[in-house]
């Protein structure tokens, strides 16, 4: 509760899915959205087993029919492409132990959406420092989703 | 349309030292029936006329050295018993349109004479039509005097403020949706950069995991280097933000800017075009709370020119006109220039020193007895040019005086603030800190007229003497 709000001073404009431990707060499994010219998809991940797999995670995709899938419960920051769209793992903001491993480095990603194109920063805490890399993505026009 | 000299019969100029009931004024400025701090002695500086007086007293009075064609007035010697108000006489209606004619032929002739045109201004101009609007773009500089390189002018100066437009606020990219007002150029630019170079080595058709790249330059959304264009694009939007807000809460009594209607939209939308372009041209000060006020009269006078061509160019001539304006006193918006010779805090002192001068018992009060600074009071009166402190229309007024003055804007408009200190001045001696400070934060409605005169008559702070440029 007290995490949902601190967010929403951060904005207003904020999006939850269920997480495995989400009990008091009714939160909706999947949501999908629009923004720009891309339509994005949330789900937390713990719901497509195997945990983490990328030809379910691609399923959900399509079934979503979203360009982007953002997705989590891994706890480990991925980016990856198929022919569906692509699917984001911010990771985790805070770094916590996953149901999966121990080795947990904190991150979380910031996404420009910007007409056709997407660039994808990616902030991780590394040895007490904080990198930032990118990733650039565009959605062709011809594609058919 | 009498053009000689006229002498009237009563008083010799002598007796014009006395000041009367301005009933032209009255009528030019929009009589405002508070004559309070009018009339008594003790409020009035009795002063010695200078050249200008002698010449165009709006009351009538021809001097007889003046030997060209001077604007002369035809009026009954204002009596002195008769004050207040009362209906428009018909020999004020002639006296106005004297004042009119007199200024469209100046405005007429092939060349005009700058002089002339202050010494009207000064006067005061006429509400309605084009003749403000004309007249202030020839006295910041903008229109030349030479009429027949008007339209050259004109067209070349709104020709490059479309493409100032075009190059800094609207840049039109293939790969977006177009609405880019909001973007900084320099982070699309560098967008596009980052995405030439990977489309060569990475074939994204390829499943597969993204691939990350470095960031150049610490460029990423966070980052609060300077360097950053998205620090840059944050701090531009922010400012924009800042402006729209500003514009929303200018004039709200006047239909021309706001409201939710088409029209008020359509003025706003300029003038925050006007403002956004400033501010990336001069980044050193970018946009100051309160220039959206100082735009105001501009844009206005331009806009509602009866003039087709020139009314649907007010944003253009507003932009350049601004500049202008704003040239002159740019130093003042300048933090870093505070406390330098030409800095705010340095003008605020020729203020003081322009008020010892003129009535040193006041100056006394204020500065040693009140600790009532200018710094306090003056700051608004000064960076923006008197806006805050009178209505729209005697805005105009005061503003045709500043444009007016031969020795330039801002002479005249210390002038004018010394003015204003005068003319409450019994009420001043007899207020403490508060009273005093907060009756100089709130000016108190006053005859303009009056105001103005008082300002023309003062000795000069002869130390920052200066002609201007």
């Amino acid at each position: 509760m007290e995490v949902h709000d601190y967010l929403k001073t951060l904005c207003p404009d904020l999006h939850i899915t269920r997480g495995e431990y989400d009990e008091e707060m009714r939160y909706p499994e999947t949501k999908t959205l629009t923004i720009g010219q891309f339509k994005l998809g949330l789900c937390h991940g713990h719901q497509v087993i195997p945990w983490g797999d990328l030809d379910s995670l691609a399923m959900l995709q399509r079934q979503l029919d979203v360009d982007i899938l953002v997705t989590g419960h891994t706890h480990q920051f991925t980016a990856y492409k198929h022919e569906g769209g692509v699917v984001i793992n911010p990771g985790s903001a805070t770094g916590a132990y996953s149901s999966i491993t121990y080795d947990v480095n904190p991150s979380f990603v910031l996404m420009d959406i910007d007409g056709l194109r997407v660039v994808v920063y990616v902030y991780e805490l590394i040895d007490g420092e904080v990198k930032v890399d990118k990733i650039d993505f565009k959605k062709t026009t011809t594609a058919s989703h | 349309m009498l053009k000689g000299k006229l002498k009237l019969p009563l008083p010799v100029p002598d007796k014009a030292r006395r000041a009367f009931p301005d009933r032209l004024g009255s009528l030019v400025a929009g009589f405002d029936g508070k004559e309070e701090e009018y009339g008594g002695g003790s409020d009035l500086v009795v002063f010695e006329p200078g050249e200008e007086l002698e010449t165009f007293q709006p009351n009538g009075f021809v001097s007889d050295k003046e030997s060209d064609g001077v604007e002369n007035f035809v009026e009954d010697r204002p009596r002195p018993e008769k004050d207040g108000a009362g209906p428009v006489s018909t020999v004020q209606v002639i006296a106005v349109d004297e004042k009119r004619s007199d200024l469209e032929y100046e405005l007429s002739r092939p060349e005009i004479n700058l002089e002339k045109l202050q010494r009207i201004a000064s006067a005061g101009l006429p509400d309605g039509g084009g003749l403000r609007a004309t007249a202030w773009k020839l006295l910041l500089g903008y229109l030349p005097t030479s009429r027949d390189l008007w339209e050259k002018e004109l067209t070349e100066n709104r020709q490059k403020y479309a493409k100032l437009k075009e190059e800094l606020l609207l840049s039109p990219l293939p790969w977006t949706n177009g609405n880019l007002e909001s973007r900084q150029s320099e982070l699309t630019r560098r967008k596009d950069e980052a995405f030439s170079y990977k489309e060569q080595d990475v074939d994204v058709d390829v499943d597969g995991p993204l691939r990350r790249h470095e960031i150049s330059q610490e460029d990423h959304p966070l980052s609060l280097g300077k360097a950053s264009a998205w620090h840059q694009y944050f701090q531009y939007t922010e400012m924009v933000e800042q402006i729209d807000r500003d514009l929303q809460r200018t004039h709200p009594d006047k239909k021309f800017f706001s409201g939710e209607t088409s029209f008020s939209r359509k003025n706003r939308q300029a003038m925050k075009n006007i403002l956004l372009l400033f501010a990336k041209l001069n980044p050193a000060i970018r946009y100051v709370q309160g220039m959206n006020e100082v735009l105001a009269p501009i844009y206005y006078v331009f806009s509602t020119d009866t003039d087709e061509k020139n009314a649907a160019n007010a944003e253009a001539d507003s932009f350049s006109c601004f500049v202008r304006l704003l040239s002159d006193s740019v130093d003042h918006f300048c933090q870093q220039l505070d406390n330098s010779a030409v800095g705010i805090l340095s003008t605020l002192t020729r203020l003081s020193d322009l008020l010892k001068a003129n009535n040193e018992e006041l100056w006394r009060h204020l500065e040693l007895t009140n600790k009532v600074r200018p710094q306090f009071y003056a700051f608004r009166w000064i960076t923006l040019l008197l806006t805050q402190e009178f209505d729209f229309q005697p805005i105009l007024r005061i503003w045709d005086c500043l444009l007016g003055n031969p020795f330039g804007v801002q002479d005249m408009l210390l002038r004018v603030c010394c003015a204003m200190l005068l003319c409450v001045k019994s009420r001043l001696l007899s207020g403490d800190f508060v009273a005093n400070l907060k009756l100089l934060q709130h000016y108190p409605d006053i005859n303009i007229e009056h105001l103005l005169r008082v300002a023309q008559d003062l000795s000069p702070d002869t130390s920052s003497y200066r002609l201007s440029p």
